[in-house]
Order: structure tokens, then sequence, then C-alpha cells
């Protein structure tokens, strides 16, 4: 039976990351890392990227680690297999090649799964994007295609609008909202999204649903549930993510959406960590338990859980964000921008003019903040819910967008 | 140990690269930020040490940012 010091489930950012800091802090223990996906450290964030898509950067750049760098960092990579079961208490992971390996302290940096739909679909032609093989799909289609749907309203799907409409296909956008990212913009901020995909060309179905998809092997429309029939060469399905951890409940981790985790990124169960989009952990800074889904948080869990393995006790600190750009527009959330009934939304700048932020208070506390066209004020605002700035009273001056916030920050 | 710790003479961020993820911001907020663009930029007498920076560097996903010594040469990526 294979024994090391460190194993760690999941070879994205959050699980390389912490690999690569453990071996910073330990430079002889044995480390291991278990992925699923057949291929080294590459930049997940970028798969979704016009530039790449469209293969502006070289495809090489995706990868951030060479095939030689684990070599040398003797870090062993156990690649195209599945952890499907753990025994915390005799601590050791049971793999789907049947290989059994015991650790002495253990990261459980899964990731995220996109949800399948539940759709009868045609062989080819509908597409999720997750993976890099999830990329290279609709890197092969799109030349082959007239027309696309790109279905939900998030990042991703803004990001493949665009790269769709960049590479000439019409564009389809099907919104189950009333609104762009209902209900965590309001519709004011919304709708200036939906007015740069719309001056961009894509075509915005809101309050719609596909109620089946057609073709016989290939995609070659859609019905909506309204009637609606479009035609379509391809689908990109962005309808959710989930986290696989059955696996886990049964070990006796304690999961909710995700895994559950204290500011440590310790579960309940001893010499067992979490990390990145799996990790449901507790925020010190928010005082809220929370689990996000970005590379930053990922990245800086990875770093953070290694630090603990190695017997440090410090707390997860950061004020997590994500930012995207295209058509025009800048749009990034900072912190916990969920307008929650017992939080105050202040808007701040002009939606008319298109740039305008809402930022998210409680108990003269800033939790976060939307920004569109408004990226620069992502470090202030970070700061702001960083230092725990008191805003009570300052509400006029977080509305007035001529206001420097640097001001409220000593 | 002194001059090693300050060999980093030169940082770039290429444009078309950068997409503003912002990781550059997380580890070393005395020296990047994030302009109208949404692009990393090295803040008006930003300052950090070559850990920092290197670090920095490191957390791009996409390689954006180049670390150059004082004779010019690239030292990351």
């Amino acid at each position: 039976m294979k024994s090391v010091k460190y194993l760690i489930i999941g070879g994205g950012v959050a699980g390389t990351t912490a690999a690569e800091t453990l071996r910073g802090l330990d430079v002889s223990a044995s480390i291991a890392i278990v992925s699923d996906e057949p291929y080294r450290l590459y930049s997940r964030i970028m798969l979704s990227k016009p530039n790449f898509f469209l293969q502006k950067i070289p495809f090489e750049q995706i990868w951030l680690k060479t095939e030689s760098w684990y070599k040398e960092k003797n870090i062993e990579l156990i690649s195209g297999v599945t952890a499907n079961a753990l025994d915390a208490k005799a601590k050791n992971v049971t793999l789907s090649s049947g290989e059994v390996i015991t650790y002495e302290k253990l990261l459980l940096a899964v990731g995220g799964r996109v949800r399948i739909w539940d759709l009868k679909i045609p062989e080819a032609g509908v597409f999720y994007l997750r993976t890099l093989d999830d990329a290279k799909a609709i890197i092969a289609a799109v030349p082959n295609a007239k027309q696309a749907l790109s279905i939900g309203g998030g990042f991703v799907s803004f990001e493949m609008c665009d790269m769709l409409r960049l590479a000439n296909l019409e564009v389809s956008l099907i919104l189950r909202e009333a609104h762009y990212w209902s209900p965590m913009l309001d519709e004011a901020s919304g709708k200036i999204i939906e007015r740069a995909l719309e001056k961009g060309g894509v075509k915005i179905y809101r309050n719609a649903e596909v109620a089946s998809v057609l073709g016989e092997k290939m995609v070659d429309g859609a019905i909506l549930k309204d009637g609606t029939r479009l035609a379509c060469q391809m689908i990109i399905a962005g309808i959710g993510l989930s986290c696989p951890t059955d696996w886990l409940k049964n070990a006796g981790v304690a999961v909710n959406h995700g895994i559950l985790a204290n500011e440590y990124l310790e579960t309940n169960m001893p010499d067992v960590w979490a990390a990145g989009d799996a990790a449901e952990f507790r925020d010190v800074i928010l005082d809220e338990q929370i689990q996000l889904g970005n590379w930053v948080n990922a990245q800086m869990h990875g770093r953070a859980a290694a630090f603990n393995m190695t017997g440090k006790h410090d707390p997860f600190k950061l004020v997590s964000f994500y930012t995207t750009q295209g058509f025009g527009i800048t749009i990034a959330f900072v912190g916990d921008s969920r307008p929650l009934p017992e939080r105050t939304v202040i808007p701040r700048g002009s939606a008319d003019a298109g740039s305008y932020g809402r930022i998210i208070v409680k108990d003269g506390k800033v939790f976060g903040a939307t920004l569109i066209n408004r990226t620069n004020e992502l470090g202030l605002i970070s700061k702001m819910i960083e230092k725990n700035v008191n805003v009570a009273g300052r509400e006029q001056d977080l509305g007035n967008a001529s206001f420097d916030l640097k001001t409220l920050i000593v | 140990m002194a001059n090693e710790e300050n060999r980093i003479k030169k940082v770039t961020v290429n444009r078309d690269l950068c997409i503003g993820a912002a990781s550059c911001v997380v580890a070393a907020a005395d020296y990047f930020a994030l302009d109208g663009e949404n692009k990393a930029v090295i803040k008006e007498g930003g300052t950090a040490n070559d850990e920092t920076l290197m670090l920095a560097a490191q957390s791009c996903p996409t390689k954006a940012i180049f670390l150059f010594d004082g004779e010019g040469k690239q030292m990351y990526p």
C-alpha cells in the first residue's frame, strides 16, 4: 500500500498551490496529488476567455506547470483517476484505479462539476465548460457552426457570448430570469450588461427556458418553453456547478453545499482540510460560512491550507473578487455581494451613463460590491471590507460617485 | 543576501495576456492595481520586495507579468 505524508485530492490551482507551498515548507516530505483530469495544472480561468478560444493567445499558454516541474519538486501527480472512498479513521483514500493510498494529512481540493442537463439531447452539439477537454471540444465545434445558443446568466455565459460573436456566429442568450444575473445584480446593472450584449449582436430571450433540443445525432435547433423555435448547431449550457461530496459524506465529513471547513480550512475530521471551490469555509472578515468559485480564492486557499497542514494555525483571510470584461464593459464582484434582506444596497454612479456600482452594507460595515465599468474602485472597496471600515452615517458619500472612497480608509 | 533580495529591476505587464484576475493585486497590493479597462497596472510609487513580486508574477493565471534583472535578463516566466 502506498503511503504519503501529504495527500491532495484535486490537481487544480488550489491543490497544486498547496503542493507547491508544502514543498517550500517541508523539503523532504512525500507529497502526492490525485487529479481526475489527465493533465498537469492548467489555467482554468483562461478556458472561457475569448482570446484563448480564438487562439489569439498560443494554446501552450494554458499550461501553468511544465511536465518536469512535478519531478523537480518531487511531487507525484496521479492523473486521470478519481478518489472514490475515504476512510478517515484508517487514514486512507481508495482511487478509481483500485489503488489505496494512506496519508498523514489530507487536503480535499476537489473543485466543482458542471451540472448536466436532464433534457434528452443529441450525441453532439451540446457543450459544457469546466475542463480543458470541454474547451477543446468547443474550439473544434465553433468553425463548423453558424448559430449558437448560450444558456445561463453568469460569467462563463457572458464570456462565451463574447467569444462566439468574435467568431462571427449568430448568438442567442437564454436567460431563465427577467434580467441578466438576477438576483445577484439588480435590474439596472443587469440592463447595462444586456445593452452591451445586444449592441454586440447577441439576441436575448428573458424568462425563457429550453423545452427540447432538436436533432438526431447533431444539434440543429431548440424549442423554448413558449414555443419559440431557434436554429442552432451548438449549445453551451452554463446551468450551474455542484460539488461531488457523496463519497465524503459516507466517510463522516460534514458537508452542506460544499465541504464544511472552519477558518483554518479544517474539516470536522482530524487531519483533513478543504480548499478551493468545494470548500464552504468560515470567512473571518465577513463572519459568515461561504463557498466561492473563483481563481484567487482557490489559489490563496491552497496556500493557507498548506501552512496549516504543516502545523501553523493561521485563519484564512481574503477579500475575494472576480472580474471580467467583454462587449466594451467591465464587471466585478467583490466580497459577498449577495443582496440579502437585512442588507442595504447603496447605488453608486449612474446606470444610464453605464458606470454603476452597488455597495452592500449591513450594520455600518461593507460586505461586498458589484461594479460595472468601475473596476478601478475594486482595490479600495476590498480594503474597506478587509479593514472593517465603519461606514455608518456615510451612506451618502458611498452613493456619491465623485466622492473619493480613499478618504474613508485611514 | 541583501543583493539577492533586490535583483528585480524591471516589471512589465503584457496587456494582451492580462485578464484582470487580479491575483497580483492580492499578492502585492502596494504594487499592482487594476485600471479602468480591468488590466493590471503598476501603481505610481508602488513598492514590493523581490519575494512579493515573484509570488505575484507566479500567481498570475495567464503569466502576463514579466520580471527582469538589472541586465535586462528575464527572470520570470
